[in-house]
């Protein structure tokens, strides 16, 4: 039975071939660092299930922001481990994806044939970021607003176009309603968006090439 | 990169690949234990130490330090060092844009700038050098982040020691290196590794003496009231502290008695449906962080000169709501001092504190009329006033204790003429806070909790009781 | 490119721990997200919004025996971070000096929710919406609504007078 339904699927989905290609891969053989790349995975794949299920009590909106958040961590169960989560695993995804950086840096897996998934994962680190930055504006509290008020400052420092970085970052001249909705699109779907692409990229990058190895006195 | 050598490379990969393992399940099962480590980490940050409560936004607090996510405070510091510098500091977007762009760039282009082909630790001193002072040094700006610039007797001292440790010795050292590989070519290995090494010390050694000489200065956390029961009793102190002068402690006040200079003012009673359903909680808001300077109203929010914030004022109208509108409910709030057992003394901590906040502090403050006798600190309690002191431990008549009990203490003087009224003086005290003053004064008027204890007598079991004492020895 | 088969069983009784070992760890990740992810989901399906108090209606003396006297109060509920204030309505209808002896009607139409208004000249609570109609003694007399008004069956009338009917939110 069980059998004849896989077999039904396997001529339409290729189950076979996938499990080959992508499962059933050699690699040489692992270290410990190597798991960075997946860790940041797992993370990106916890912060946005945490995240889905943030925004079904959070509102971006600054009359309602800090107290639907506050709701959320108080008032709906387990409101406060979901945030938790999210704001932690925030942290955590920097951190993780830093030292992946850094791991791939100082074995030089970004050198031939793997230029280009390299660069790709510079994207994804500053992209990280920009979630972190725009994540960190949502709470709508005197932490953020203060932070996100110096921040996009910094990046209205940009010699002649400053000015014009900065109304767009806020949404006009001073942090507003359009600010935090604005940081909210990029958040959920703007940023994540280009989060997935560049990942699934990297990661067919990384099932063409292979694993690096790490190198030894031959490399 | 020539075809020669991206052969060797892929015939190298190859064998690499023989003697190696499987996608799955091998490296799966090592990336699934690292991800449960993760997870569970994560389930305790969210449970031991969980997101901390903030208050509400308050683009009128201008003494608010603002602070980003902890992993852009390097650039935060980087940035302030920067400013320090006279001239350059003041061309600011060469700090915030040019040198982290060019970073950026320069380690997105990495594959195409070091073009050596060898992968291998010991071929590749410089890139690896350099990244680990820049590392160490990211690492150091996060931490020292919080250590001023300038000490507040105006020294520049902690800035320029910063400046040495976060931008100098780091910029020195990757100059040298940089040196070492391209002019003078035949540095050995070993000088650059320890020139890195050098400079990651004494940039990680003067970190720790900034951090030792220059304290961070202390932040003054306040509590934030999340959940309606708390933001109602922080409501409630406020209230008291800030508004019963003039509303009474029911808000039903329309004569103003008792305070200099509003007299006999007529004002609306705000505890009335007249003002509650008439305005909404923005109005009433925003009527207590403008006042109503017309008419005697002096503003209370930061905003305008006061001295609340707007979750301090939020809390207010809260506590308005669910204590006088009839269309509200409130939830069951928390006692004002946890209720004391039998033999329990009673701790300025736990619970003085807090009934000192609610009945005595609206008056009881600097610049109030109160025969300079001021309550907020337990200090202040022993020590201030007039005819100090108002209380003394192990005294029943104390005058503390005397005019919350009701009896005016005469003028010596004149014995027909009242020195100190009876407090608070528009209302009584009940019987259970009057008792709760007398033992904490009877008992030597302990400060902490902890002190409290130690003079509370534990009611002695075994009178009656059937269980037996964990200490009684069994025959 | 194989490694297989220099271990032989062990090598394969191995790699089934590991897949074992996988689908567990998997799934109690999957566990520990996801039940939490329901009760955070499903919660407000949970709290219980019943509130109840005593509310003020009027003056008894001011309600005329036999002829309904209309009112209105307003409750305000918290629903997550934001207040909702719904109004409700009535008519009393007294039908001798007896205070006991007083019906109170819900003025919410029993079909679909709308607010009925007395029409004095048709002696019928009229609903706006579909044309229900109830008579005096709150019985259907016409047009869709499956059932009479509902009452509030609880009330007093206080020292000072005053009517309070019973509330409690569902």
């Amino acid at each position: 039975m069980w059998k004849n339904v896989y077999e039904w699927l396997d001529e339409r989905l290729g189950l076979n071939d996938l499990y080959k290609n992508l499962l059933d891969r050699p690699e040489p053989k692992g270290n410990w660092w190597n798991t960075l790349g997946s860790a940041a995975l797992f993370l990106f794949i916890l912060q946005g299930v945490t995240g889905i299920f943030l925004t079904v009590y959070y509102t971006p909106s600054p009359d309602h922001a800090y107290d639907s958040i506050n709701y959320i961590m108080n008032g709906v169960a387990f409101g406060w481990l979901i945030r938790g989560i999210h704001h932690w695993g925030a942290t955590l995804m920097v951190v993780v994806v830093f030292i992946h950086m850094l791991r791939v840096f100082v074995t030089a897996s970004f050198k031939y044939p793997r230029e280009l998934t390299w660069l790709i994962g510079i994207g994804l680190f500053l992209v990280t970021l920009g979630m972190g930055f725009t994540g960190y504006l949502l709470p709508w509290n005197q932490q953020s607003y203060w932070a996100t008020t110096v921040g996009t400052q910094i990046a209205g420092s940009v010699p002649f176009i400053g000015d014009f970085i900065l109304k767009v970052l806020r949404g006009g001249s001073d942090l507003s309603a359009l600010t935090l909705q604005r940081f909210f699109s990029a958040h959920i779907w703007m940023l994540p968006a280009a989060l997935a692409g560049l990942i699934g990229v990297h990661l067919y990058l990384i099932i063409k090439h292979g694993e690096s190895n790490f190198p030894s006195k031959e490399d | 990169m020539d075809n020669e050598t991206k052969q060797k490379i892929n015939k190298r990969y190859e064998r690499e690949l023989n003697r190696g393992e499987r996608f799955w399940p091998d490296s799966i099962f090592k990336d699934l234990i690292v991800s449960l480590g993760i997870f569970v980490l994560l389930i305790m940050l969210a449970t031991f130490i969980g997101v901390d409560a903030q208050p509400r936004v308050d683009p009128s607090d201008t003494t608010y330090i603002p602070r980003p996510e902890w992993y852009f405070l390097f650039l935060f510091k980087f940035l302030a060092i920067y400013g320090q510098i006279p001239v350059l500091g003041k061309i600011e977007w060469l700090a915030t844009v040019a040198v982290p762009g060019l970073v950026i760039l320069v380690l997105a282009l990495m594959p195409f700038i070091d073009r050596n082909p060898n992968r291998y630790y010991g071929k590749r001193v410089l890139p690896i050098s350099v990244m680990a002072i820049i590392v160490v040094d990211i690492v150091m700006l996060t931490i020292m982040a919080d250590v001023p610039t300038v000490t507040e007797n105006g020294s520049m001292l902690p800035g320029i020691l910063q400046a040495i440790a976060g931008m100098v010795i780091p910029l020195v050292a990757i100059i040298l290196l940089f040196l070492m590989t391209f002019v003078f070519r035949k540095t050995s290995t070993k000088t650059m590794i320890w020139t890195a090494a050098i400079s990651a010390i004494l940039t990680i050694g003067l970190t720790g003496g900034v951090l030792a000489w220059f304290p961070v200065p202390a932040t003054t956390e306040t509590a934030v009231a999340t959940t309606l029961v708390d933001q109602i009793s922080a409501g409630q102190d406020l209230y008291s502290v800030n508004c019963v002068e003039c509303h009474g402690d029911d808000g039903k006040v329309t004569k103003i008695e008792g305070v200099k200079g509003l007299e006999g003012k007529l004002i609306p009673a705000i505890n009335s449906t007249d003002v509650l359903y008439t305005l909404d909680d923005a109005t009433l808001a925003e009527v207590i962080a403008y006042g109503r300077p017309e008419a005697g109203m002096t503003p209370f929010g930061k905003a305008y000169g006061g001295q609340l914030s707007t979750s301090d004022i939020e809390n207010i109208v809260t506590f308005m709501r669910y204590t006088w509108d009839d269309r509200f409910e409130a939830p069951k709030l928390k006692p004002l001092y946890p209720p004391l057992a039998a033999g329990e003394v009673p701790s300025y901590d736990v619970h003085i504190a807090p009934i000192v906040k609610r009945y005595c502090l609206s008056c009881h403050q600097a610049g109030k009329q109160n025969n300079n006798y001021l309550m907020d600190t337990y200090d202040d309690i022993l020590k201030t006033g007039d005819q100090a002191p108002n209380v003394t431990a192990g005294d029943e008549n104390s005058t503390l204790l005397k005019v919350i009990e009701g009896t005016p203490i005469p003028d010596p003087k004149d014995p027909t003429q009242t020195l100190i009224r009876a407090m608070p003086p528009n209302g009584h005290m009940s019987p259970d806070i009057i008792n709760v003053f007398k033992l904490w004064i009877m008992n030597g008027m302990p400060q902490t909790a902890e002190d409290a204890a130690k003079l509370s007598v534990t009611p002695t079991p075994g009178a009656g009781s059937t269980g037996t004492p964990a200490t009684t020895p069994t025959p | 490119m194989s490694d297989e088969g220099h271990t032989g069983r062990n090598e394969i009784s191995r790699r089934d721990f590991i897949k074992v070992t996988t689908g567990i760890v998997g799934g109690v990740i999957g566990l520990a997200v996801g039940v939490p992810a329901i009760a955070y989901l499903l919660d407000p399906a949970f709290k219980s919004g019943a509130k109840e108090a005593w509310i003020p209606i009027g003056k008894f003396a001011d309600m005329q025996i036999g002829q309904p006297y209309a009112f209105s109060f307003t409750r305000v509920q918290v629903n997550g971070w934001e207040r909702t204030s719904t109004s409700h309505g009535g008519f009393v209808i007294r039908k001798s000096d007896n205070p006991t002896d007083t019906v109170i009607f819900n003025s919410r139409c029993t079909h679909l929710g709308c607010t009925v208004n007395w029409k004095a000249d048709a002696q019928a609570f009229i609903c706006p919406c579909h044309d229900g109609k109830f008579g005096i003694n709150g019985k259907v007399l016409g047009g869709p609504p499956p059932r009479p008004l509902d009452q509030f069956t609880d009330f007093r009338v206080t020292q000072d007078g005053v009517l309070e009917i019973y509330y409690k939110e569902s």
